[in-house]
């Protein structure tokens, strides 16, 4: 194995305002939106230790093997797709209990840094959207044509 | 510096992010640009300088008028530098969320 390649690690929160054990239960459902499971266009999981998945989404496979499943707190289990050039990544989701909510937090580690992991065309929609979001949160008085340019419309 | 490194700092102020939001939706004079903000004109002269050096803005003269506009080209850049799995699980993480907040409040509205 290269131990000198250079990796990446990503790492997301989210409170989900639901009981830890539900939550954790809806990460492995995959009938709740937007686990990774839900998002397949085929699917075969056996969420227990050692237990495998294959699933495909939008027509790239993915792999992996359960290395730790303990309810409520802890998943994680190994990922393998194209984008990771078949190498195994490490991906660990782990459930906190914050009052009636869950902290829940994912780590995507061992990703392999290379250009066919990078975004392409479908990123800049996602960056849109975050640009779009964020000014569509903002209290700032929305711009108008019309208002700034009276003349422009008379 | 890079053109990248241009745009991320460009966007990095929330007055710059909030002149590209005002542009987004169309040209404007520099004085409708500078109105919103609080701060010295010449501090949004500052700002315009760092959109235009990142190539988000450009200015058009027309007649005796000069129109600034937003360019959102230099944009693609940004998207390209995020990773697969740094949208993958974004998009995944908040449509998870949000079942679940549908889901509290499809409750709530029951028991009422």
């Amino acid at each position: 194995m290269n131990n000198s390649r250079k990796t990446l690690e990503f790492k997301f929160e989210r409170t989900i305002p639901a009981p830890l054990g539900e939550v954790f239960d809806g990460w492995l459902d995959p009938k709740i939106p937007g686990n990774p499971w839900n998002a397949a266009d085929k699917l075969m999981l056996n969420p227990k230790v050692d237990g495998f998945f294959y699933w495909t989404f939008k027509g790239t496979p993915h792999y992996g093997r359960f290395t730790e499943v303990e309810r409520p707190g802890r998943i994680q289990h190994t990922w393998v797709s194209p984008n990771t050039l078949g190498e195994e990544s490490m991906v660990t989701v782990t459930f906190k209990k914050q009052g009636e909510e869950t902290l829940m937090t994912l780590v995507h580690s061992d990703l392999p840094d290379h250009e066919l992991a990078r975004g392409h065309e479908k990123g800049w929609n996602y960056f849109l959207r975050i640009f779009r979001e964020q000014f569509g949160a903002g209290s700032r008085k929305k711009y108008r044509w019309d208002d700034a340019h009276p003349s422009a419309t008379k | 510096m890079d053109q990248l490194t241009d745009i991320l700092i460009a966007i990095s102020h929330p007055s710059r992010r909030a002149i590209i939001g005002q542009l987004a939706n169309g040209p404007a004079r520099f004085l409708d640009v500078a109105k919103p903000f609080d701060t010295a004109l010449n501090a949004v002269t500052k700002h315009l300088k760092m959109l235009e050096r990142a190539g988000l803005i450009e200015r058009q003269k027309q007649g005796r008028e000069v129109f600034i506009s937003f360019r959102g080209e230099p944009l693609r850049q940004v998207a390209g530098w995020v990773h697969v799995y740094e949208r993958f699980w974004n998009e995944r993480l908040d449509q998870f969320e949000q079942y679940f907040t549908d889901k509290k409040k499809k409750e709530k509205k029951e028991k009422k």
